[in-house]
């Protein structure tokens, strides 16, 4: 349901909540996080100029993509970008990241300022408290961030800090909203929980036709494979305030970088049995019960035969 | 005075009847154990009285609700309301934030005794306050009927903890977050441990520690397992040896599975907590009350001190509910086909099934 990430994006925090936070996964089958997550950046960034978010103003933490791009790319989106220093400001984390070109100087516009330093996440943290609170003033009104890549983030630095950085921007005052991309491929199982711990809506890109228990589909299918590279699942499990979770799937298409929605027919029959003990009485024997059932030696009922055995050996 | 006691079990204290009367808050417990209130009177009856004091209390996390949150509020607010002294650390910068979010007692009992304390003149209170503490036997009527009723409040999740609650009180809040290994907070844990060491015979006063999300990702050294396991074996020996209880949370799926059950395993008392899925429409039918839960409870261990019998509950899932929208309640799951009307609280019903497989000691 992008429809309702956007919308839960744009409504930000309530008083005394920390911001919602929006983790966007995918993986090597189904690899259109990136389109996804400029999607859902294309969708803020008009919420923001119309004045329908809680958020004015919107900081990016490029890693992956240069700044420019990401202006063409809102230009194309049909985003007004006259203006665009009055509410985008981006950290240029991707022309220089570790500070090696020393004396190269590097195209900076009114939107972008570049970071050289991705490895010092407390300077990070407070570049951008301080970007965001250039464009909004430092009273009441909130931002929003977005990061282009924590996989890339976590590259040069511990995920305690990212963490920790992405905690306390969820946690500050100014701050209404947070997304980010994450490469599930790229990191041990552990780092993906934790991310998905700090967040509270995962949205998780995934291959159409996923074989047993999500393994990737391989060579043989290659037909296949051709089919369904520009079609994904996308799931999302929301955490919602009362404490449940609220899972949608929709199927995405990617088309020439045009991201299509269409809501899929097929029913969620799972029960999710981890959660609950053995409430109901179940009567029917599994295969392997049966087959254990059939193998029982009752005490006396051969007890004719044993005899006979003894007799003939 | 001890012969009139009926004796339960081969073991038990001589407990003279002046110091049965124990400060509210706390309770005895069989073989020479004292209790203390988890805040939600379902859960205290599930787990036999309470809290033992001296039992490592570790709370399984869901990462994707706040349930946990919900047991360590009450544990909290039951600790303040009682006068307990309490150590709290986060893994938030603002610690103190949390206490804002403290439910208050909901029951109108208490009302009406705080009032009828500020209406008293000074003179009077201050000689009723010291009848309080020298004489315990000739404690007014009111007082006692309320001391008993006290062990557990209901807490009502939508009003804030008065501020009387929470000023001039012993609270130390500990930021987890920017210290760089766990001496830190060890030793702040054991400066706290050391006020209610077991010295005497009888508790006067029990102490709280409640250390949430102890493994979260923001914590610097959620890497270190070891190190971690080591601070929680160090916390429960130190908590053993004292008048205490801690109640720790973390967030299972971000071990690793063996390190988790190595936490697990030091547990005192193991709890966890689980998200359901929203409009789920097969939970709905294989359920009744669904649409109040807002998620489940496991009690996976008993604490059980001074003794070698294990507790062997009759069921250990629990649906955890607001009732009015503010009172925390645990209620056994009841499916629905066999009983239609909807789901009785622990103490009446037996009826449910817990997990298929009965203990090793059952007959």
């Amino acid at each position: 349901m992008a429809d309702s990430i956007c919308r839960a994006l744009r409504d930000g925090a309530l008083e005394g909540e920390h911001a919602p936070a929006l983790t966007i996964k995918d993986n090597i089958a189904s690899p259109f996080g990136f389109d996804v997550f400029s999607h859902v950046l294309s969708q803020l960034s008009s919420n923001i100029l119309a004045g329908k978010s809680q958020s004015r103003g919107l900081v990016l933490v490029a890693f992956r993509r240069s700044p420019s791009f990401y202006v063409d790319f809102l230009k194309r989106k049909g985003v007004d970008i006259s203006s665009s220093h009055k509410w985008i400001q981006i950290l240029d984390c991707y022309s220089d990241p570790l500070g090696w070109k020393d004396g190269f100087s590097l195209e900076t516009s009114n939107v972008a300022s570049s970071c050289k330093n991705v490895k010092d996440v407390h300077k990070l943290l407070s570049t951008i408290i301080e970007l965001g609170q250039g464009l909004v003033g430092q009273g009441k009104v909130r931002f929003s961030a977005a990061i282009d890549s924590v996989s890339e983030m976590v590259r040069h630095a511990s995920v305690s800090s990212v963490s920790g950085l992405l905690s306390n921007l969820r946690s500050h005052d100014q701050v209404s909203s947070i997304f980010w991309l994450l490469h599930s491929d790229l990191h041990e199982d552990r780092v993906t929980a934790a991310f998905e711990y700090l967040s509270t809506m995962v949205a998780s890109v995934e291959p159409l036709n996923q074989f047993g228990n999500g393994q990737r589909s391989n060579m043989n299918t290659f037909p296949l494979l051709e089919q369904s590279f520009a079609k994904g699942k996308f799931h999302v499990r929301f955490k919602r305030r009362n404490g449940r979770v609220r899972v949608a799937c929709e199927e995405v298409r990617v088309e020439q970088s045009d991201v299509n929605f269409t809501s899929v027919s097929s029913d969620n029959g799972m029960i999710n049995e981890g959660l609950i003990p053995k409430v109901q009485f179940n009567l029917q024997l599994s295969e392997k019960e049966r087959i254990d059932r059939a193998n029982v030696v009752l005490p006396f009922e051969h007890q004719g035969q044993m005899l006979a055995k003894l007799w003939t050996d | 005075m001890a012969a009139f006691r009926p004796r339960i079990g081969s073991f038990s204290r001589n407990v003279s009847a002046s110091s049965s009367s124990l400060t509210p808050g706390l309770k005895h417990g069989p073989n020479g154990t004292t209790f203390i209130s988890s805040g939600v009177p379902d859960l205290d009856k599930i787990l036999g009285g309470g809290f033992s004091l001296g039992s490592l209390v570790m709370v399984i996390e869901d990462a994707e609700a706040p349930h946990h949150l919900l047991l360590l509020r009450n544990f909290m607010s039951q600790g303040l309301v009682h006068n307990q002294p309490l150590l709290y650390a986060s893994p938030s910068k603002d610690p103190r934030g949390f206490l804002g979010t403290l439910p208050s007692a909901g029951s109108s009992k208490d009302e009406k005794s705080s009032k009828r304390d500020s209406d008293e003149e000074k003179g009077l209170r201050i000689a009723w306050q010291y009848k309080k503490y020298f004489d315990e036997n000739h404690q007014s009527l009111d007082s006692n009927r309320d001391s008993k009723k006290e062990f557990c409040n209901d807490f009502d999740l939508r009003k804030p903890l008065e501020r009387q609650f929470l000023i001039g009180k012993q609270i130390d809040c500990v930021s987890t977050q920017d210290s760089q290994n766990l001496v830190a907070l060890h030793d702040r844990c054991a400066a706290f441990l050391s006020q209610f060491s077991r010295n005497e015979s009888s508790v006067s006063v029990a102490g709280r520690i409640a250390i949430q999300s102890l493994c979260a990702p923001q914590f610097v050294h959620s890497d270190m397992e070891w190190d971690m396991l080591s601070f929680l074996r160090s916390l429960k020996g130190m908590v053993r040896s004292s008048n205490a209880v801690a109640l720790v949370t973390f967030p299972s799926t971000l071990l690793s599975l063996s390190t988790s059950k190595r936490w697990q395993h030091m547990a005192d008392t193991l709890l966890s907590v689980k998200a359901i899925p929203d409009e789920d429409k097969d939970l709905a039918k294989l359920l009744t009350g669904y649409q109040d839960m807002i998620g489940l409870l496991n009690v996976h261990k008993v604490a059980r001190i001074n003794t070698q019998f294990p507790v062997i509950l009759e069921a250990t899932t629990f649906s955890i509910k607001l009732q009015k929208r503010r009172f925390l309640v645990l209620e056994c799951l009841n499916q629905a086909p066999i009983d239609g009307s909807s789901g009785s609280s622990y103490s009446t019903s037996g009826s449910c099934s817990g997990s298929s497989r009965t203990g090793t000691l059952d007959f």
